[in-house]
């Protein structure tokens, strides 16, 4: 009886070692390469955006950092996952170390922005997933995404996932341009003295090109930065396109547009006059990235481009 | 004697005169000048009767009221900076400077964090705050060891400015949504300004300008020390009271209006003083035109150097402010007030 529980024991820890040794993956990422577990269970998100993609890869993590303005993740997120799961370890721009080491990850995933030093000691406790950094550009959410899949062993499933958005706008874009819809677009966030114009270069405004609307910042925004400084209210035809996405990080999309409505410079603009602001919800639009928020941000598109 | 006493006073008076062309036009200045795209040139043939929509919308929509709201803000700043120096006793006193801006825009901060919004409302709630940041200051001024020390007073107000942000910083922290509304005001800034806004400060405009032409003799009797003071028959704590109440209401209100502004309440008396010797009450007049004078030069200069986009008028202030204030403790020529 002794014999044959140990024989069978030995043999499951023999086997469970073996095939551990033959699955472990190596990836390749920002700090280097780095080891991950063949099917992580205890996943911890640092990044919106790795939140994103676990979520669309069907792995909900235990904990993520909460959104931009915000004590909890990203209101979208609660359409796909019960979002009191997620344990909170910080905000965007700052993690709580020991919060993560109270949860025991076997996987953290990172934003491409973590410092080193919070790399070393974030490995210390799980490997730790860093996507490379090469500037900003509306493309990079992609490579993020997959990089993530690929750490969860979700590789096909993010790969489908970022399928559908590219087909999602590839047909929203023909709808649009049946109907006659386009023209130039801003994304802006209005603040108390006036907007400030988001880049071309980010998330959003790529997936809002990606359906065949010319979106534009008029060079105000300096390279390698997410947003222009305020621009002043003389100078707002600057960004009287055909269309004026307005974000603002409130949950409510209409606050940043009665903000904007007080002031009289604002309501005289062409696209204001044609109604054709529309009030978008910034903890998609300006803060997170990955495959479920573009499918958010072209349903805003969707709803007030085609109505 | 008699004489000369009549020249200088005679001389005052067109200096006063000359302050005033000069504010009339810097203030035409800030009505031709922005960052936007409407020329001085444009700007000016409008005002002639030229119709140009673009350039009527501008100058009269957006730069006329920040205009006003510069001279008001000016006025308010550089007549309660005499008024505190007055107070004090104290040559480095100042609104900015000592924490009573500060006390405000803590006010305004807390109550937007608490969910009001109507601008109404701000108003009162930024003098509440400067009312208690005033107490403060002239508390920490009663304090033995610091009353008589321009500088230590000054140390203690900036202690009590850090620890009014520090709290400030907190509750924006534990509250990320108003933290936008709030970053902008504790900048301090001109543009984007409703005229209801000023509006709105009327009353309590009308009420300072009453209480302080009551005040301002006894104030300058309450220079020659509280003792003689009262030998004349005034009320030294009586007029203190009232001196920190319309500090309060008038820095109360410019903060509502622009954001705490810090500076303006030191230079504006400093210049003015050279101007009209030490008796508060013609300090007072000069006050009038030089605090506009500033605060509209500023805001020229904040509309210009980064067009398209405006740099904050607070950040400005404190930029031109900072030498002043060095040099003035450099100087070791404080005189006591």
């Amino acid at each position: 009886m002794l014999r044959s529980v140990l024989r069978h024991g030995l043999t499951g820890v023999l086997l469970t070692s073996l095939i551990a040794n033959a699955q472990a993956r190596e990836l390749d990422t920002a700090f280097g390469k780095v080891e991950v577990p063949d099917s992580p269970a205890r996943v911890v998100t640092l990044y919106e955006g790795a939140l994103d993609a676990s979520v669309a890869a069907g792995i909900t993590p235990i904990g993520a950092v909460a959104t931009r303005g915000g004590n909890e993740v990203a209101t979208y997120m609660s359409e796909h996952i019960d979002t009191r799961q997620l344990e909170m370890v910080g905000v965007a721009r700052e993690t709580n170390i020991e919060a993560v080491l109270r949860l025991q990850p076997d996987l953290i995933l990172a934003t491409p922005q973590l410092p080193e030093e919070q790399y070393r000691l974030l490995s210390r406790i799980a490997p730790t997933v860093v996507p490379e950094s090469n500037g900003m550009s509306r493309e990079r959410w992609k490579a993020e995404s997959r990089l993530y899949g690929q750490a969860l062993g979700k590789e096909a499933e993010v790969d489908e996932a970022l399928e559908s958005v590219e087909q999602r706008a590839a047909e929203l874009n023909q709808r649009l341009s049946e109907a006659q819809v386009g023209g130039t677009a801003y994304l802006a966030r209005w603040m108390p003295a006036g907007p400030m114009v988001m880049s071309t270069e980010l998330f959003a405004t790529g997936v809002l090109a990606s359906t065949g609307i010319s979106v534009e910042d008029e060079r105000l925004v300096k390279e390698g930065s997410a947003h222009s400084d305020i621009l002043s209210l003389e100078n707002l035809s600057m960004i009287d396109g055909d269309w004026l996405f307005l974000a603002t990080l409130n949950d409510e999309g209409q606050q940043a547009l009665d903000a904007a409505e007080q002031s009289s410079a604002f309501t005289r603009l062409n696209v204001v006059q044609q109604g054709h602001v529309v009030p978008v919800n910034g903890q998609v639009w300006s803060s997170a990235s990955g495959p479920l928020a573009a499918q958010a941000i072209l349903d805003d598109i969707e709803k007030a481009l085609l109505p | 004697m008699k004489v000369f006493a009549r020249a200088q006073r005679l001389n005052q008076r067109t200096l006063l005169l000359c302050l005033l062309t000069a504010l009339v036009a810097v203030s035409l200045v800030s009505l031709l000048v922005g960052a936007g795209n409407v020329s001085p040139s444009q700007a000016l043939s409008m005002l002639l009767g030229g119709e140009d929509s673009e350039a009527y919308f501008v100058v009269w929509e957006l730069r006329a009221p920040r205009t006003l709201m510069g001279i008001a803000v000016g006025m308010a700043l550089g007549v309660s900076g005499a008024l505190l120096q007055a107070v004090a006793r104290n040559p480095l006193a100042e609104p900015g400077l000592l924490g009573v801006s500060a006390g405000a825009a803590f006010a305004v901060a807390l109550a937007l964090v608490l969910g009001a919004s109507a601008a109404t409302l701000r108003i009162s709630v930024a003098q509440l705050g400067a009312l208690i940041g005033c107490l403060c200051v002239l508390g920490v001024a009663r304090w033995r060891g610091v009353g008589n020390d321009p500088i230590r007073l000054v140390l203690a107000g900036a202690a009590f400015s850090a620890l009014l942000g520090a709290m400030t910083s907190l509750m924006l922290l534990f509250d990320q949504r108003s933290s936008d509304e709030v970053r902008f005001w504790v900048i301090g800034s001109l543009a984007g300004r409703r005229l209801e806004d000023l509006l709105a400060v009327l009353p309590s405009a009308v009420v300072c300008s009453v209480l302080i032409a009551l005040i301002a003799r006894p104030l300058s009797a309450l220079a020659l020390g509280e003792r003689m003071a009262s030998g004349l028959g005034h009320h030294p704590q009586l007029i203190r009271a009232l001196v920190v109440l319309c500090v309060a209401l008038l820095v109360g209100a410019a903060t509502a209006i622009a954001g705490p502004i810090i500076f303006v309440g030191l230079v504006v008396p400093f210049i003015a003083r050279a101007f009209a010797g030490p008796d508060i009450r013609r300090t007072l007049w000069f006050c009038l035109p030089i605090g506009p004078l500033i605060i509209l030069a500023a805001d020229i200069i904040s509309r210009v150097v980064v067009a398209p986009s405006e740099l904050p008028l607070g950040v400005l202030t404190a930029l031109c402010g900072a030498p002043v204030l060095i040099a003035a403790v450099r100087a070791r020529r404080l005189p006591t007030l």
